[in-house]
């Protein structure tokens, strides 16, 4: 990992020198959110921001996305096109450290056992530029999976705000590439800069609520059922909030579009556990018929099933479903629940 | 449902509601000529078009 | 006290077993949040309190509970037991089957508005009310503020402070003090017809279909919903424009008339979109057009568009 600055009063030039060569993606204001969407202004992107409304996921799994195109003009043969091409490079600037985790919780889903070529063709063509948090907020709590709030994993390019400078961490080769495209990272020697980072971290650390996940695993491990499930899941209204503002979540459905002539399109879009007709089968039969199983399934995903298949954590602590849940269904509480085997 | 499409940013005049009785032609043919010549004078509709494919 | 009002009167409620459980609030996260409570037992009693910041309606929870032969007992402020009515109104849940604890109202903080002033982060660990003064005692200190200052929006249009239905009320009745003059849809209804189309255009491109508008909503207590179908496909699942625009008209539609108000769509919107203003368009035509009341308002009213008489005008004929 190649390490180095760049000084505060020439970072927008930086950023723009970016912008003049990608689509840049990166936390901007958008009607009172703050939301990654394409950089107008390079001025516009929010650097102190707590927490996007909605996660990058998108992205890389966009909430709706063309797959093919399907002609069927004459009723004699189906033609069916495939995109040649999903997206352009592009640079996604901004991530904090928890984010960036789940983009590499995502990964192996995607690009494993089953390759998926939308995803991996977007996650190959951008560079992602981390930023580490300098705050954190109530409902942050990235320390309980072993996250720093200020950690680089999952970065091409990672930056942190310290005095009049940046510091900067070329993570990745693709990092390199970029770093080498973009001039204006000055590599010189960081230990101070490193020092001075290290001590950033304990402070946003001190600032997080330390949710400890002792024992949650094995007890979730051990029990299928428990009385916490019935619980928590009487007080949910079903929507797909949680699952949709989560970085990690990522099931979709497989729909047809029918433009009435023969002509339509192939797309599949964001799918929420949490729906009733999730599991709905074509005969009618439903293996999760109450809110009770859906809400243990979300719930066992996150802390136990996607570390069962993927080895790496289901829920980074980004605190976003906490945030917005309508009724307050708080994972945190829930971890609690667990641990007392209630 | 007319006004909450004017809500919401579709034309005055873009849609129409009318009972006619199955007895009175004249009142069909009247409407019929009065809807299309409103809706041409707007132009093509560009709220809620599906552009995909 | 109103939270040992609530105490008392659930555990008397459940120890004559005249209940068998009820919905009320219990603490959230923090101090600006509360979480529903599913109470049993008179040992669960304990999780009951009352916040200043006690938002969220509980009504149509009973939704989980249709066809069994069951007592629910509901906390409800006023525009909570409009939702009752609606629930009654639309033979969705017995009026026999619920016991309404009504809680007379003059507003509920909005966490947002205060948390800009104030921390919120803490416990909530007592409040009190002095006149229009609130002092909020959290875990991260004591802050006290006016509370005309930073109601929901709602709370300043209030029409019903006290519940328009009740078993038993907790506390005095509270007169109509305020009205509603539809200002925030007058507001849209003056724009051009280009800024009328951009202003929602920039609302429904928000619109992630997470359904939690739907889901919230009293009036939307379908068995089998329309967004849900697959076959036929009535509005695509895709998330564009398009689509987010049918699926909002159709969810007003299918409300109107029978929409109480209760602002709650517009809380639970992850993306800030004003979902109730499209109601509050229509419940506004429907007080000018038949001079009706807001729906839930007077038991005696029935749904809006679903009663005729033969004065009604008719614009379309």
């Amino acid at each position: 990992m190649r390490k180095g600055y760049i000084l505060k009063e020439s970072f927008k030039t930086w950023l723009g020198a970016i912008k003049e060569k990608f689509p840049l993606i990166a936390p901007v204001q958008d009607d009172g959110l703050t939301l990654f969407k394409e950089v107008e202004k390079v001025d516009d992107i929010v650097l102190d921001y707590g927490i996007t409304r909605m996660p990058p996921k998108d992205l890389f799994f966009p909430q709706t996305e063309k797959m093919f195109r399907i002609k069927n003009k004459n009723n004699v043969a189906i033609e069916l096109e495939s995109p040649e091409k999903v997206t352009d490079e592009l640079v996604l600037f901004g991530v904090h450290s928890c984010d960036l985790k789940s983009i590499l919780a995502l990964d192996p889903v995607f690009t494993t056992r089953f390759p998926d070529r939308y995803y991996q063709e977007r996650r190959d063509k951008t560079y992602v530029i981390g930023l580490s948090c300098t705050k954190a907020l109530p409902t942050c709590f990235c320390t309980a999976y072993g996250i720093n709030p200020t950690d680089a994993d999952g970065a091409d390019v990672h930056l942190t705000e310290l005095g009049d400078k940046y510091l900067v961490e070329v993570v990745t080769e693709r990092g390199e590439k970029l770093a080498a495209a973009i001039p204006g990272i000055i590599f010189e020697d960081t230990t101070n800069l490193e020092a001075e980072k290290a001590k950033l971290t304990e402070k946003v650390k001190g600032e997080i609520k330390f949710i400890d996940l002792t024992g949650v695993k094995e007890v979730l491990d051990e029990n299928f059922e428990l009385p916490l499930w019935e619980k928590w899941a009487q007080k949910c209204l079903g929507c797909g909030i949680c699952t949709y503002v989560c970085p990690t979540c990522h099931c979709f459905d497989i729909n047809d579009f029918n433009r009435g002539d023969g002509v339509g399109e192939r797309f599949r879009c964001w799918d929420s556990c949490m729906f009733s007709d999730f599991t709905r089968m074509a005969g009618g039969h439903n293996p999760r018929p109450t809110k009770k199983e859906r809400v243990r399934n979300r719930f066992m995903h996150k802390l136990k099933y996607h570390l069962d298949r993927y080895n790496i954590v289901g829920c980074v602590g980004c605190g976003r479903c906490v945030q917005r849940c309508p009724e307050n269904i708080d994972i945190r509480a829930i971890i609690s629940d667990i641990k007392g085997g209630v | 449902m007319k006004r909450l499409f004017e809500f919401i940013g579709f034309e005055p005049g873009r849609f129409h509601a009318r009972w006619i009785s199955g007895s009175e032609a004249q009142k069909v043919v009247e409407t019929a000529r009065k809807v299309t010549e409103e809706v041409r004078a707007l132009g093509p509709n560009k709220k809620m078009r599906d552009d995909r494919c | 006290m109103l939270k040992e009002k609530i105490k008392s009167t659930v555990t008397e409620l459940l120890e004559n077993k005249r209940i068998d459980f009820v919905i009320g609030y219990g603490a959230g996260s923090d101090a600006g949040t509360v979480r529903p409570a599913f109470v049993k037992s008179v040992e669960e009693v304990e999780q009951l309190i009352w916040s200043p910041f006690a938002v969220n309606n509980l009504a149509k929870f009973v939704m989980d509970h249709l066809y069994e032969n069951i007592k629910i007992g509901v906390i409800v402020k006023g525009c909570d037991s409009r939702s009752v009515i609606r629930l009654v109104q639309d033979k969705v849940f017995p009026r026999e089957n619920f016991y309404v604890i009504g809680v007379p109202c003059k507003g509920i903080l909005d966490k947002n508005k205060v948390a800009k002033d104030f921390d919120l982060s803490g416990d909530l660990v007592d409040f009190t009310e002095q006149g229009d003064e609130v002092i909020l005692k959290t875990s991260k200190g004591e802050f006290k503020l006016r509370k005309e200052d930073y109601l929901l929006d709602k709370c300043y249009r209030c029409e019903t402070p006290t519940p328009v239905v009740y078993d038993v009320l907790l506390g005095e009745e509270v007169a109509p003090f305020r009205t509603d003059d539809y200002e925030d849809v007058k507001a849209i209804e003056n724009l051009s017809v280009e800024e009328k189309s951009r202003y929602w255009d920039k609302q429904f491109e928000k619109c992630i279909r997470c359904y939690a508008c739907r889901n919230v909503c009293s009036a939307c207590n379908c068995r089998d919903c329309v967004f849900d179908m697959a076959e036929p496909n009535w509005v695509g699942k895709a998330a564009n424009l398009s689509e987010n625009t049918a699926f909002h008209l159709i969810r007003a539609w299918h409300v109107a008339g029978r929409c109480v108000d209760c602002g709650e769509c517009s809380r639970v919107c992850p993306m800030g979109i004003p979902v109730n203003t499209l109601n509050r368009k229509m419940i506004k035509d429907m007080k000018e057009l038949f001079a009706v009341e807001t729906p839930g308002k007077n038991p005696e009213q029935g749904p809006v568009l679903g009663t005729f008489r033969t004065d009604d005008p008719e614009e379309f004929m």
